[in-house]
């Protein structure tokens, strides 16, 4: 009897010890026991990274547009139980704008002696960048399948997209790229450059 | 057998004051709400750039992951893609980079080509194997973004060793001296900047 209290008392410091830590791991002050019993960060396995395809280009970047953006799904409910899920994370990222140079030809440049005119074609988007570094998980609620989660982080590049060209990316691109090629073409010695660029849609 | 009635009661009463307070921590611990990175507020800026990218590199990597544990295994493997592009800052052009040499003469010194984009975009990623053991829970997204970021990671660290800056300052040459000569210039001289000067 002596001996089951004494271990039942065991126990139950030992449980105290655990749920005094429990807090403090949950506010940050200290690891939490998870991470203390499992070692740390996983670690992926040393794979290859196998080249597909090199691809020479012209483009020219005249404006990136950086955001970051707290994505909420709302509560979604999936049949049959009506169990809820819901994820919000925080993408950060970039959209880069500019110039395909590689839509210019022989025609896009007219010389005449210290004169020159460059038609450029419009600006556009080239690139939309958040990588899986930049997709912070804040809140996940529920079964959240790979695909589903892909799909809102397509969405979320979408938002990324629609903001910079709300803040007026293309016009910036198209008067960035103006500025930058008269400097060139003047530092080339031209006294009079005239940069075309229609206007993106 | 014969237990003395008053340690009894002693060792019971400690028992029951054990008891008491981890129920009052049980409520603490439930009361303490668990720390969440607080979301930032939307930081929306456009900046000027002046790069030239001049190849693109399209890569593949498999990520594989597996948590093996004497309660059970957790495996997981994707597949990912990732674009990166490399070319030449010409923020980094100066004046003195360009030399007129007579009428249709130039030299024209560029900056060494660095890595300007890379881009591993979600469509291009797929989830071929997910399996927990029976005690095991499932990957959730959190761990799966982590597990990604490390395939990012190592991609970055691979494709900084492969010949893509080679490439990437050989197509810059290509690029200046075919436009220049477009412009009129009958000798393009294209060198780029070297650790300690010109090369």
């Amino acid at each position: 009897m002596k001996k089951i209290i004494s271990l039942l008392q065991l126990i139950a410091l030992l449980a105290i010890l655990m749920l005094l830590y429990s807090p403090l791991a949950k506010i940050g002050l200290v690891p939490s026991l998870s991470s203390l019993l499992g070692g740390g960060t996983p670690k992926i396995e040393d794979t290859p990274v196998i080249i597909q395809q090199v691809k020479n280009i012209a483009q020219m970047f005249t404006q990136t547009y950086y955001d970051e953006y707290v994505y909420d799904t709302g509560v979604m409910r999936t049949p049959p139980f009506n169990a809820n899920k819901r994820l919000i994370f925080i993408a950060k990222g970039e959209v880069i704008s500019g110039f395909d140079l590689s839509e210019l030809n022989e025609k896009s440049i007219i010389r005449r002696d210290k004169s020159i005119v460059v038609k450029l074609p419009p600006a556009r988007v080239l690139d939309v960048v958040i990588n899986p570094s930049g997709f912070e998980t804040f809140i996940e609620e529920g079964d959240i399948t790979f695909e589903d989660s892909k799909k809102f982080h397509e969405d979320a590049r979408r938002i990324f997209e629609r903001n910079a060209r709300e803040k007026g990316i293309l016009k910036n691109s198209a008067e960035q790229g103006r500025q930058m090629l008269e400097k060139f073409f003047r530092l080339l010695g031209f006294e009079t450059v005239d940069i075309i660029i229609p206007e993106s849609r | 057998m014969n237990a003395d009635p008053r340690k009894k009661s002693r060792a019971g009463k400690r028992l029951f004051i054990l008891a008491a307070v981890i129920l009052a921590l049980l409520v603490l611990n439930v009361a303490v709400p668990r720390r969440q990175a607080r979301p930032l507020l939307s930081a929306r800026t456009l900046k000027d750039l002046a790069e030239l990218a001049t190849v693109e590199y399209s890569v593949t990597k498999i990520v594989s992951y597996k948590d093996v544990a004497w309660y059970g295994d957790r495996k997981i493997l994707f597949e990912t893609a990732a674009t990166v592009k490399a070319g030449i800052d010409l923020n980094e052009l100066v004046d003195q980079d360009i030399q007129l040499e007579g009428d249709d003469g130039v030299t024209v010194t560029l900056p060494r080509p660095r890595i300007l984009l890379f881009n591993m975009k979600p469509e291009h990623m797929r989830e071929i194997f997910n399996e927990s053991g029976i005690l095991r829970s499932d990957f959730s997204n959190e761990e799966k973004d982590g597990l990604l970021s490390q395939g990012e990671k190592d991609i970055r660290a691979k494709v900084a060793r492969m010949d893509i800056l080679e490439r990437a300052a050989r197509n810059a040459r290509i690029l200046v001296e075919s436009w220049l000569k477009k412009m009129g210039f009958a000798t393009v001289r294209v060198l780029f900047k070297g650790k300690g000067g010109r090369s």
